[in-house]
C-alpha cells in the first residue's frame, strides 16, 4: 500500500510534464467565422497539426460572391497590404473533393499578387493561408455560392476533337504590377485540359508544377505546385517584386504526363 | 370520425389553396397599343421573392386569334399568363413565339399547345442543349415556383420575314447578339416593337451567350432604323421613343472599353469585377452583379487579346 503513493505521485508529475510540452505547441486555431464542417480538417491537413494560426485581413482573397461558371472561378490572392515576408501561399476550396488548389513558394522574388481560376464542387469557403519569416500562419477566406459541378464537369477540351493541336500553347505577356509595386505583373495562359480525374473515364492529367526562372541566370524566382481544383486552360497572374528587373522570365509547367511546357516573357 | 376526416380534409384543402395563393404571380396585362398587351416584370435578378417574374412577355389579338409572344420562367406563369389573356379575350391562341432560348422566356410553354410554338431553328437547337441544365439552375434559385417545369421544344421553325396573321402585318426578324439566336418581332399594324432581350432597359443586359459586344452593337443599330412607335424590351419599362437604344449603346461601349483596357493593363478577372461603375449607370438596375457575370463570360477573349502566343505547344 505504501507504495502506491510514490507511483500515483509521479503518474501527476508525467501528467504535468506532458501538459507542459504539448501546451505550447498546439496553439488555439481561432474559430472559422464562415463556420466551414471542414476548417479544422482542413488547417491540420495542409499546415499540419499544431500549426500557429490566425486570420488576417491583410490576406484578401478577391473572388465573386457567386461562382457564375462552376468551372472557371476567378480567384486573386492579394497580398499588397501583408505586413511580413511571405515564405509559402496555399489556397484551398473547402468543399471540393480534393480542397488543395495551389502552394507558391516565393524565391528570389516576392510575390505580391497571385491569380488563378478555379472549379467549385458546390458553395464552399475558399481559404489562403500565408506563412510569414517567424512560421506563422495568417489566413483569409472568402465565400462563393454555386450551384455546382465545377470539379466532375467534362472539360471543355475534352469535347474538341482538335484538342491536341492547341495542347500546350502558351500565350502571356508582362506587364505593371498593381499599386506601384516595382517589378512586373506576369500573365500567361496554357491550353491544357487539366482533367481532375472526377469524369467517368478519363484519367487525371494535369499541370502539377509551375516554376519562374530569370531566364540569363536560370535562377528560380517562385515555385508553385497545383492541384485538381485549378481550372482547364488555367491562366496564371504573378506580381513578382524583385531588386534587378529580369530581362526575361522563363516559365515552366509540367503535368503529370511527363509533358515540359518552356516559354518566356520579356528579355 | 367522420367529422374529424370532414375537417382534416378542410384544414388540407384549405390550406392547399393558402399555398396555391402564394404562388401567384399577380399577372396583370396592360395595352399598350390597340390589341397589344405587355405583361412588366420586376428589373430584378431570379429570386424567391419575384419567382422569376423579371421579364416582359405580350401578346398580340388578332381579327382570328391570340399571338403570345414569350412564356415566362415558370409552368406556373405559362398557366396564369394563359389565364389572364382568357380574362381579356375568348379568342383561341394561334402562335407562341418564343424570342430566344434563355429560361426566363421559354418555361412556360407547357401551358400551350407545342403544336404552336414557334422559335428561331437556333434558339431550338440551344434549348435542346442547354435547357436542363437551365431548368436545375432554376429549381436551385426559386424553389417551389418551379414546381412541373419541364422544357417542351419549339416545334415550328420560324422563317423570318413579313406574315399576316389574323389581318395584324407582322415582321419577324432574326438577329444573333444577345443569345446566339434572337428573334423580334414588329407588328407594323401598331407600330410595337417586341426586342425581346436584345434591349433591355434600366436592367443591365445579360451576356452569357453573346457572340461579342460589337456584333450585339451592329444589330441594335439595324433595329433602330425599324419603323416603330413603341418600344417593349426584353427586360424593363415599355417606352414610346428610342432611349433604350441610346442607353445600351452607352453601356454596351461602356463595357467593351473597361474590358479591353483592363485586359491592355494586365488586371485579373477579379480586379476588373470591382472597377467603379460611372454614376450615370446608377438608375440601371442588377448592374454590379451583371458586370461580374460578364467579366466571366467576355473577359477571357479580351485578356487573349492582350497576349501573345510565346509557346506553339501541339
Amino acid at each position: 500500500m505504501p507504495r502506491l503513493l510514490p507511483e500515483s505521485r509521479r503518474c501527476v508529475w508525467l501528467l504535468a510534464l506532458a501538459w507542459l510540452t504539448v501546451t505550447p505547441v498546439a496553439a488555439e486555431v481561432p474559430e472559422d467565422p464562415f463556420r466551414s464542417p471542414m476548417w479544422d480538417y482542413n488547417l491540420a491537413r495542409y499546415l499540419g497539426e499544431g500549426a500557429d494560426i490566425r486570420h488576417s485581413d491583410t490576406v484578401v482573397l478577391k473572388a465573386p460572391p457567386f461562382a457564375e461558371d462552376a468551372t472557371q472561378v476567378p480567384l486573386t490572392v492579394d497580398l499588397s497590404a501583408f505586413p511580413h515576408a511571405v515564405q509559402e501561399v496555399i489556397a484551398w476550396v473547402d468543399l471540393n473533393p480534393v480542397p488543395h488548389l495551389f502552394t507558391l513558394r516565393p524565391e528570389a522574388a516576392d510575390i505580391r499578387t497571385v491569380a488563378l481560376n478555379f472549379r467549385i464542387q458546390q458553395a464552399s469557403t475558399v481559404r489562403a493561408a500565408v506563412r510569414d519569416d517567424q512560421d506563422a500562419w495568417h489566413i483569409g477566406s472568402i465565400h462563393v455560392e454555386a450551384a455546382g459541378g465545377g470539379c466532375t464537369a467534362p472539360s471543355v477540351t475534352a469535347s474538341n476533337p482538335d484538342w491536341a493541336n492547341s495542347f500546350g500553347q502558351v500565350r502571356g505577356a508582362l506587364f505593371s504590377p498593381a499599386g506601384g509595386m516595382v517589378g512586373s505583373r506576369l500573365k500567361a495562359q496554357v491550353m491544357h485540359p487539366m482533367d481532375s480525374g472526377m469524369v467517368a473515364n478519363i484519367h487525371r492529367f494535369n499541370i502539377e508544377s509551375v516554376e519562374l526562372r530569370h531566364t540569363a541566370s536560370q535562377q528560380r524566382l517562385a515555385s508553385m505546385s497545383l492541384s485538381e481544383s485549378a481550372s482547364e486552360n488555367p491562366l496564371f497572374v504573378f506580381d513578382l517584386e524583385h531588386d534587378d528587373a529580369p530581362a526575361g522570365i522563363t516559365l515552366l509547367l509540367r503535368d503529370n504526363g511527363g509533358n515540359l511546357i518552356e516559354s518566356r516573357l520579356g528579355g | 370520425m367522420r367529422q374529424v376526416l370532414l375537417l382534416l380534409g378542410c384544414l388540407m384543402v384549405g390550406n392547399f389553396t393558402a399555398h396555391a395563393d402564394a404562388y401567384r404571380y399577380s399577372l396583370e396585362p396592360l395595352e399598350i397599343a390597340p390589341g397589344v398587351w405587355v405583361f412588366e416584370g420586376a428589373r430584378e435578378d431570379f429570386a424567391r421573392a419575384n419567382g422569376g417574374n423579371i421579364v416582359n412577355t405580350a401578346f398580340l389579338i388578332t381579327e382570328e386569334g391570340v399571338v403570345v409572344f414569350d412564356t415566362g420562367p415558370s409552368r406556373r406563369y405559362g398557366e396564369q399568363m394563359r389565364e389572364a389573356i382568357e380574362a381579356v379575350t375568348a379568342l383561341p391562341i394561334t402562335h407562341v413565339f418564343l424570342s430566344h432560348h434563355h429560361p426566363d422566356h421559354v418555361f412556360g410553354n407547357q401551358a400551350f399547345d407545342a403544336d404552336i410554338l414557334h422559335a428561331l431553328e437556333g434558339t431550338i437547337q440551344r434549348l435542346a442543349a442547354q435547357g436542363d441544365d437551365f431548368a436545375d439552375n432554376l429549381y436551385r434559385a426559386l424553389g417551389d415556383w418551379m414546381r412541373g417545369t419541364e422544357v417542351v421544344l419549339p416545334t415550328q421553325a420560324v422563317t423570318p420575314g413579313r406574315v399576316t396573321i389574323g389581318g395584324r402585318e407582322i415582321e419577324l426578324i432574326a438577329m444573333s447578339g444577345h443569345s446566339g439566336a434572337d428573334l423580334v418581332l414588329l407588328d407594323h399594324t401598331t407600330g410595337v416593337l417586341l426586342a425581346a432581350d436584345m434591349v433591355f432597359y434600366q436592367r443591365a443586359p445579360t451576356t452569357p451567350h453573346t457572340p461579342g459586344i460589337d456584333v450585339w452593337r451592329e444589330e441594335l443599330r439595324t433595329l433602330e432604323a425599324l419603323d416603330f412607335r413603341y418600344l417593349v424590351p426584353g427586360h424593363g419599362p415599355v417606352v414610346e421613343g428610342t432611349e433604350p437604344f441610346e442607353q445600351m449603346h452607352d453601356y454596351l461601349a461602356w463595357l467593351d472599353d473597361t474590358l479591353r483596357s483592363a485586359a491592355g493593363a494586365g488586371m485579373t478577372a477579379s480586379e476588373v469585377m470591382a472597377l467603379p461603375i460611372p454614376e450615370r449607370f446608377d438608375e440601371i438596375a442588377v448592374a454590379r452583379h451583371e458586370l461580374m457575370r460578364s467579366v466571366v463570360h467576355l473577359y477571357g477573349r479580351y485578356e487573349l487579346e492582350a497576349l501573345e502566343l510565346i509557346s506553339e505547344g501541339g
